[in-house]
């Protein structure tokens, strides 16, 4: 993609984020005058970065809505509940627009139609002032022009004071102007302070100068900047004289996300091959100890320099949630306009940082649950009125930080999944027997909804009914290495839970020993570790069980699942994992350390074989298989 | 380090940052005959090039970076 479009698919949706989050405080408070200043510079600058692009219909769109603001911001004419809702639609509009930009690079045929029709949604259409296409260029500017050879573009270019503790640089800004001709940096002031007066951090200059490349090539490169810099351009009869300009010079570096990625991988092999040093520190220890005393005070180094470089990447990986979910909110609107049911949708916590993988890989099945909710959790009006609830439903997605964990919480407050229907849609589905569907715990029954080509929708609507079950959410989420638990109140609402480790680059493992092999388990599959005594495990009906914590708990054999012997032992080792909902524990024969390390998805022949979840390499050279708990205790 | 200051000259270096500006002012305050070397320097943030400015402090040499060179360097002179 053009890098010009890829910067403005960043910038766009985060000044439509920026307008949508002023917009919503409007529709709570309509006179907040720092939330109109807000969505009025955020539409300024958004149309100032349309206008690079074959948009007209998203410039002519936000023109209209930065006039309905700049009325407002003066006090001629305040906004009232239409307006704002009339605001919100242009910005939704604009929304769909750069999804548009994003998916083919142009707008569809319609989007004049569009533009037109939301534009008539706005106040005081008949007496806003028609655009100005052709102003008369200034004196400044023809000053500027002269000597040039040529039509050129003069620019003045003020930058505001405060620009530097941004980490803005105007010069910089203007080093990227294509074939600059001239540069003067004037005081703003009119004079240059003495040294005695001078802040050294607060910009008191004007830039001003000519470039002999288009409008919108001098445009392109204050697109960050709109509203501080006037340009003009300036006819000339005679030959525009060409001069290659500077390179773009950028004070932020973007970085291929593969060679980031190498990176990364780079170091996890670091960490693995500092795991080495342990074993050979203990060889030295017999030979001699003051030796094999400096050879491991000597790891301890590496292993925290190492440690810190892993997490100075993992750092340069993490990325704000926002982009992906500032795009829900537009979303709900128009599910909730085609289900005819007003909602209220809310996101919260989208400054939150994760990794960049996560982020990519959250937004379609957010998206999916968040469809779900509005049409299958939250019911029509007339029912929830009939329940004695507001007619609006609430959709709420909040996002938080929980120690090594990134949460992400989707809840409405809808009509609750039973799980009575549940049982009997899985058992008139053919998944289970009615027995089994019977024995299941309200909590298991309800993770049925995540079985494969499972809908309890009782006819396929247009919004949910798309061919894409609830297991694919689960197994998106279970693709980032995260988890989804449910929890519903029948009549109150429901409550999906993800969770994703923050950090995904290292996996920590368990590592435990099974008939004489050793074997890795992800630490996040672990519910518990419990040593209990031989007797304490019951023969139950064909297998085993034990009490644990007041509950039975089915034990399986770890090494038996494995097809090898179970070793007769007075005391059990067991590891206690979560298979949809429902615990099981596994009995193993000892458990070993846990390491930190980068698990690589099975390849080969291990690609075929079920419970396996990859494969690490040790320190010593060894390989150790990871072991995929749920699918093995299953 | 991308300032250097010697007793008579300072010496501006590779990219200067925006924290130049400070250790440049005060520099030239407590010399303002102190010459400005910029043949080193690839390029300077605004807020650097504002207190050669506004400093009418005397410079020499030819900025290594083009930018500079091309379009700065006749400002200061």
């Amino acid at each position: 993609m053009d890098e010009l479009l890829e910067h403005f698919l960043v910038e766009g949706r985060d000044l439509v984020a920026q307008a949508a989050a002023a917009f919503d405080v409007l529709a709570r408070e309509p006179g907040n005058a720092a939330a109109i200043d807000g969505a009025f510079r955020a539409i300024h600058t958004l149309k100032g970065s349309v206008a690079i692009f074959p948009m007209g219909a998203a410039e002519r769109t936000l023109h209209a809505a930065e006039d309905v603001l700049e009325r407002a911001r003066k006090g001629s004419a305040a906004l009232d509940a239409a307006a704002t809702a009339g605001l919100i639609a242009c910005l939704d509009a604009v929304d769909r627009w750069i999804d548009e930009m994003a998916r083919s690079g142009a707008l569809a045929g319609d989007a004049d139609r569009a533009a037109a029709a939301v534009i008539a949604r706005l106040p005081g259409q008949a007496s806003a002032p028609v655009a100005t296409a052709a102003e008369a260029v200034p004196g400044w500017a023809r000053q500027l022009a002269e000597g040039a050879e040529g039509t050129v573009v003069a620019f003045r270019f003020a930058p505001d004071p405060d620009c530097f503790f941004r980490g803005d640089d105007p010069l910089a800004i203007v080093a990227a102007i294509p074939e600059l001709l001239g540069l003067d940096i004037r005081p703003a002031d009119g004079s240059w302070p003495s040294l005695d007066l001078l802040e050294p951090f607060r910009c008191i200059s004007i830039l001003e100068g000519t470039s002999g490349a288009a409008l919108e090539a001098v445009r392109a490169a204050f697109r960050l900047v709109p509203d501080q810099v006037e340009l003009h351009r300036i006819e000339a009869a005679a030959e525009a004289a060409a001069d290659p300009g500077d390179p773009a010079a950028a004070t932020t570096l973007r970085i291929d996300a593969a060679r980031i990625d190498a990176l990364a991988d780079g170091i996890g092999e670091l960490l693995v091959a500092v795991n080495a040093l342990a074993p050979l520190a203990a060889r030295a220890e017999p030979l001699d100890r003051a030796l094999a005393g400096a050879f491991r005070a000597a790891q301890a180094n590496i292993e925290r320099s190492a440690a810190e470089l892993q997490r100075s990447v993992a750092t340069v990986r993490l990325v704000p949630l926002a982009p992906t979910l500032r795009r829900l909110p537009r979303m709900a609107r128009e599910i909730a306009a085609a289900l005819g049911k007003p909602i209220a949708f809310a996101v919260s916590g989208e400054g939150l940082e994760v990794d960049k993988q996560i982020a990519e890989g959250l937004f379609e099945p957010l998206l999916h649950l968040l469809r779900n909710a509005l049409d299958h959790g939250i019911e029509d009006p007339a029912a929830r009125r009939e329940a004695g609830k507001p007619a609006e439903g609430r959709v709420t997605l909040t996002a938080a930080r929980d120690g090594d964990a990134v949460l992400i919480e989707l809840a409405d407050d809808g009509g609750g999944i039973d799980p009575a229907r549940i049982r009997q849609a899985a058992v008139a589905r053919g998944l289970l027997d009615a027995d089994a569907a019977a024995q299941l715990t309200d909590a298991a029954a309800l993770r049925l909804i995540f079985a494969a080509g499972f809908s309890t929708a009782r006819a396929v609507t247009e919004v949910s009914g798309r061919g894409v079950g609830m297991d694919a959410v689960q197994a998106a989420v279970e693709k980032l290495r995260g988890t989804i638990a449910i929890d519903s109140t029948l009549g109150a609402g429901t409550r999906f839970r993800l969770r994703f480790p923050a950090n995904a680059l290292t996996t920590p493992l368990l590592v435990v020993e099974v008939a004489g092999d050793r074997y890795g388990v992800a630490l996040d599959q672990v519910v518990e570790t419990v040593r209990v005594d031989a007797a304490a495990l019951l023969p139950i009906g064909e297998g085993t069980a034990c009490v644990l914590r007041g509950r039975t708990v089915p034990v399986l054999s770890l090494a038996q699942l494995l097809g090898a012997a179970e070793r007769p032992a007075a005391s059990a080792k067991l590891l206690v994992t979560s298979v949809g909902g429902e615990r099981v524990a596994l009995r193993v024969d000892g458990f070993a350390e846990r390491i930190d390390t980068v698990v690589r998805p099975p390849s080969g022949l291990l690609a075929g074989v079920p419970g396996v979840s990859g494969a690490t390499v040790l320190g010593d050279g060894g390989v150790l298989l990871v072991l995929d708990l749920p699918v093995l205790a299953a | 380090m991308t300032v250097r200051i010697e007793a008579e000259v300072i010496h501006l270096a590779g990219r200067c940052p925006a924290e130049d500006a400070d250790t440049l002012l005060v520099a030239l305050q407590e010399n303002p005959a102190r010459t400005v070397e910029l043949g080193e320097a690839q390029r300077l943030h605004l807020a650097v090039a504002q207190v050669l400015l506004a400093a009418r402090a005397p410079v020499r040499g030819v900025p290594a970076g083009d930018f500079l060179a091309r379009y700065l360097l006749n400002l200061l002179q």
